[in-house]
């Protein structure tokens, strides 16, 4: 009679319910926000939102806080060993309600190994992070910017003999093999083996960047150069255009939509939405600098100003309105209550179950 | 002595079927028995009388333990469901608010295969519900309410 055949892992975070169907829901820590919106919509209150508060607090009656915010960062996770959030495998039914609501796939549940986000019925954020490969130019600043390493841009040069300007050619009849343009050539683009019956001079047109210091410093004129920008010489060298290729990847597992890599695109390339929209705000008179906010925001929206000189102790922190994703977290970690964000609009795909818009509309403020 | 409980049910299933307009072999095919086996239940012959009396005292306990007791007494849950089926007396009214999360809790529950989920809902047929209640028990936001009808 017993029907309900759980099973969890034994690191309590991947919980499997095998009977009519296959449910499993696992969590992943690196992925998770900390925002708690799990925690506040679970309806059997299974899910506990781990306290980052009481860490701050507790740092700062050790006197960490004193010793330099870097250390406190470096710290975190060494001093804290604790995952986000806890799961009470016990309490949990598996509704996949903290899987529906989560805006970064930290939690997700798969039914019969369809993850929810896969089914149509469940709500889906309509967010999203995306690099039109035709607007790209391969700059790498949206892979620096990104505040979860999701960004991978592989790039493709072209080739150095199609940018430069010319080509060497040697007159084999005239050189000595003496190595002076070997010497010479800043590139490093000539090998010069003078051994009697062996002598043989080699450019490398790949290293060449055709400066003429070898045509220049030649004590027979055995270098003849060949230009293209006059098409001068024997050769039509025909140059391709450079241009510069490659790919450009978001782990979709890593990317929190913060916009980040669309702040810093220098072409429109880079296009993000945001699951929520609101507004973030630091009341500066309540806080303390304690950096714990900074620590757990996931999209580097919140940071001490620019140090004003060596020595000099931070007062506050700023919060960056555009990379904000409005999750919260900061909020909850915050010791002495400085933060306050509001999440004004949600837009997700319409689901038809009452108690799920209700569990929505209650995220909003 | 199972089989024989077993076999109790099948013709009490058998009458029922019976009174209600079915022929031998329909009876035959739904419970999954050969239709000379159903003529010699109906004619009153190869079965003792002391099996058919256990056998309906089964089928008027609670709701639950006679699908208790059916699905240890047969090996197939396809055919104990069969067999709850037909034999209950009583008729159920299942009722899911709007409160159900959609867990499916209650479907693994289900004994009988009433219960469905859409649209992250629990639906529920009430003619295949048995009104054993072990949804009802289940469900962790209390939505399930399941009625007798008179």
């Amino acid at each position: 009679m017993i029907r309900n055949l759980k099973e969890v892992n034994d690191n309590n975070f991947d919980i499997t319910r095998s009977a009519e169907e296959v449910r499993n829901l696992s969590f992943n820590d690196q992925v998770c926000l900390g925002c708690g919106i799990c925690e506040s919509t679970c309806p059997v209150e299974a899910i506990t939102l781990n306290a980052i508060a009481v860490d701050a607090r507790h740092r700062l009656s050790n006197d960490i806080y004193f010793s330099g915010h870097e250390k406190i960062a470096q710290n975190f996770h060494d001093d804290f060993d604790v995952q986000r959030v806890s799961i009470d495998e016990s309490k949990c039914v598996l509704c996949g309600m903290c899987s529906g609501l989560c805006p970064v796939d930290a939690l997700v549940l798969t039914i019969d190994d369809i993850p929810i986000r896969e089914i149509e019925a469940y709500p889906h954020y309509n967010a999203f992070s995306e690099i039109d490969d035709d607007e790209c130019i391969y700059c790498k600043r949206c892979e620096v910017a990104c505040p979860r390493d999701a960004i991978v841009i592989e790039r493709v040069l072209p080739s150095r003999a199609d940018l430069v300007t010319g080509e060497i050619e040697v007159n084999e009849d005239d050189c000595i093999y003496c190595g002076v343009c070997q010497e010479l050539c800043p590139a490093e683009a000539i090998v010069v083996d003078n051994e009697t019956g062996k002598e043989s001079i080699v450019i490398d047109t790949e290293k060449c960047v055709y400066c003429l210091v070898c045509k220049k410093s030649c004590p027979t004129n055995a270098i003849k150069a060949l230009c293209r920008a006059c098409s001068y010489g024997e050769y039509d060298l025909d140059p391709a255009k450079a241009v510069v290729t490659g790919n450009s990847i978001i782990d979709p597992e890593l990317c929190v939509y913060c916009g980040w890599c669309e702040g810093v695109c220098p072409t429109d390339a880079a296009k993000h939405k945001k699951p929520f929209e609101g507004s973030i705000e630091v009341d500066q008179e309540k806080c303390q600098a304690c950096g714990a906010c900074v620590d757990i925001c996931s999209c580097n929206a919140l940071a001490f100003p620019v140090s004003s000189g060596p020595g000099s102790r931070m007062e506050h922190v700023i919060a960056n309105n555009d990379y904000c994703v409005k999750c919260k977290a900061c909020a909850k970690a915050c010791p002495n209550g400085a933060i306050t964000v509001k999440r004004t609009e949600i837009d997700h795909t319409p689901i038809q179950s009452a108690t799920w818009n209700e569990a929505l509309d209650a995220i909003k403020d | 002595m199972p089989k024989h409980i077993a076999s109790g049910l099948k013709y009490l299933a058998a009458v029922k079927l019976k009174d209600a307009g079915e022929s031998h072999q329909a009876i035959a095919n739904e419970l999954g028995v050969d239709r000379s086996t159903i003529s010699h239940y109906l004619n009153g012959s190869n079965l003792s009388w002391n099996s058919i009396d256990v056998a309906r005292t089964i089928t008027e306990l609670t709701p639950r333990d006679f699908l208790v007791m059916a699905e240890a007494v047969f090996d197939e849950p396809e055919q104990s469901r069969k067999i709850v089926n037909i034999c209950r007396e009583r008729d159920f009214e299942v009722t899911i608010a709007d409160s159900c999360i959609g867990c499916g809790l209650c479907v693994n529950a289900c004994s009988m295969k009433a219960i469905k989920l859409e649209s992250l809902k629990a639906h529920a047929d009430s003619r295949q519900c048995c009104g054993c209640q072990l949804c009802e028990d289940e469900c962790p936001t209390n939505s399930i309410k399941i009625l007798e009808i008179e």
